[in-house]
């Protein structure tokens, strides 16, 4: 049992997430808010159930590939085989091993993300919590409980 | 049959800057018949870690400075240029992916460079190809190696089974769906309070623990696939902690339930998995050979668990040496990944060589 709360321009929703086959409810609740060039800032703690529910996020956008976990590579990115909400990709990123925003400068995300078309989900966005929040407008925060 | 571009003997220079390790090596190779020689030169590696730490994270791009910085020294210091100006390699092998881009770019760029100016042959690798290549660095391994041979590649980044027909000829047969073991470590490690890096230490304080001790999940062991996962148990670690009513912080005192005995049983979680998938794909797949290699091949447990069972199991199978010296990221490995290539006249144009972040086997 998990709960979810889903902050986007000042507005919170709370979603309950009974097992872990229930991330889909989540998913539900996400996509009518999500556009392209938004960054989902996904916090909770290590076993909270992040990987799970971004597996049935990519799910959910048609990704047929596995979305392992970025936290080595710090960054994957996966095409959509068709356009969800006018995004064409997502992007993975792992701030885990990130001390602070500086760090991440080495991905150069800006430039990853000037096509303006894609979807960037962010793990453990409090490490680069600066860099998110510079970006505020575009953020949707969802945080595991 | 293959084109070829050097002489029986010849001498590779490698770079490798995926990640956080800078890395320069030069291999000697000579062949005569059907025998060869292969004798590592020179390899100096130098860690970015420390110096990350240094800087705080207040220069930007830092990574690919400190690779820039290193790299130059670590080639000076290889003496890849002799007095009389003449280079001392014959050919250029440079990790081309996957890693972080702007890393893996300084290799790529300074590989190519010197390709243009000496006219040397070049060739990109795969980053996991070269740790494949780091279990034919064994001497040993060389004499009894023979196809196919399946590997376990498992590091902080990776988990997967590759069945290896020929050199240079590979197929990921199994591969995580979420966390790699390395990471799996780390990262109940880390819930359970031990100082970084957790993998080490965790097998450290397993070793006078009760395996047994605590009844962890092995996901997808009764799967069909040659597939693992390790993100579960991440939560089910976390569940057992809260459960024993501990702060993570607590947990390293040990004073309220056995430390030991809860590493061992995560270890043996992980290993049990990564033994039970390596075994059943030798069983599909008939090979003539095991290696395992990257970071997590380090492991004693794993080690003695995988050489128990393919003893056990697959009493045809030889379990070759684990790659010891070459478990972590390093430039040796690449050149002799390098040389498999280049020995087949697989090359690169300088020109068009460039650096391919998330390149697949």
């Amino acid at each position: 049992m998990r709960n979810i709360k889903i902050s986007s321009k000042g507005k919170t929703t709370a979603v309950k997430v009974p097992s872990e086959n229930d991330w889909g409810l989540v998913v539900e609740k996400l996509l009518p808010l999500i556009r392209p060039g938004t960054i989902l800032a996904v916090q909770g703690n290590l076993g909270a159930g992040k990987t799970t529910f971004i597996q049935a996020l990519a799910k959910a956008l048609g990704i047929k590939r596995f979305v392992p976990s970025p936290t080595f590579a710090l960054m994957r990115s996966y095409k959509l085989p068709k356009t969800v909400n006018g995004i064409h990709r997502l992007v993975h990123v792992d701030a885990y091993r990130l001390k602070d925003e500086l760090e991440l400068q080495v991905l150069d995300l800006d430039e990853e993300l000037s096509d303006g078309k894609s979807l960037l989900v962010v793990e453990w966005p409090e490490k680069i919590e600066k860099w998110i929040a510079a970006r505020e407008s575009r953020v949707i925060r969802l945080k595991i409980v | 049959m293959a084109k070829k571009v050097l002489d029986q003997r010849f001498k590779v220079l490698s770079i490798e800057t995926s990640c956080d390790e800078t890395s320069v090596a030069l291999l000697d190779y000579a062949e005569r018949g059907t025998q060869y020689a292969v004798r590592l030169r020179h390899h100096e590696t130098a860690t970015q870690i420390p110096i990350h730490r240094r800087f705080g994270g207040v220069v930007p791009e830092v990574a690919a400075r400190t690779h820039v910085a290193e790299l130059v020294s670590l080639l000076d210091r290889a003496k890849i240029i002799s007095s009389g100006k003449r280079s001392t390699f014959d050919a250029i092998a440079v990790t081309k992916g996957p890693g972080l881009a702007t890393a893996l770019r300084v290799g790529v760029e300074a590989a190519r460079t010197l390709a243009m100016l000496t006219g040397k042959p070049i060739v990109g690798v795969n980053h996991l190809e070269g740790h494949l290549a780091s279990a034919w660095l064994v001497p040993e391994n060389r004499r009894r190696w023979e196809f196919p041979i399946l590997a376990l590649l498992v590091s902080g980044g990776h988990s997967e089974l590759v069945l290896m027909r020929d050199f240079c000829s590979y197929k990921v047969v199994g591969r995580t769906r979420d966390d790699a073991a390395g990471e799996a470590f780390d990262k109940t490690a880390k819930l359970l309070g031990l100082p970084y890096p957790g993998g080490p230490e965790m097998s450290k304080q397993a070793k006078t623990g009760n395996p047994k001790a605590f009844d962890l999940p092995r996901p997808m062991l009764k799967d069909k696939s040659l597939d693992m996962s390790f993100s579960g148990l991440k939560t089910a670690v976390r569940v057992l902690v809260d459960k024993l009513g501990l702060e993570s912080k607590h947990a390293v005192r040990g004073t309220r339930y056995d430390l030991p005995d809860l590493c061992a049983s995560i270890q043996a979680a992980i290993t049990d998995v990564l033994v039970e998938k390596t075994i059943r794909a030798a069983k599909l797949h008939r090979p003539k050979c095991i290696i395992m290699v990257g970071g997590v091949s380090a492991n004693s447990e794993l080690q003695e668990k995988m050489a128990r069972c393919v003893k056990a199991e697959l009493p045809d199978v030889r379990m070759l040496k684990p790659p010891s010296g070459f478990y972590t990221d390093n430039a040796a490995m690449i050149a002799a990944a390098g040389l498999w290539r280049l020995r087949k006249g697989k090359t690169d144009a300088w020109k068009k060589l460039d650096a391919e972040p998330e390149l697949d086997l």
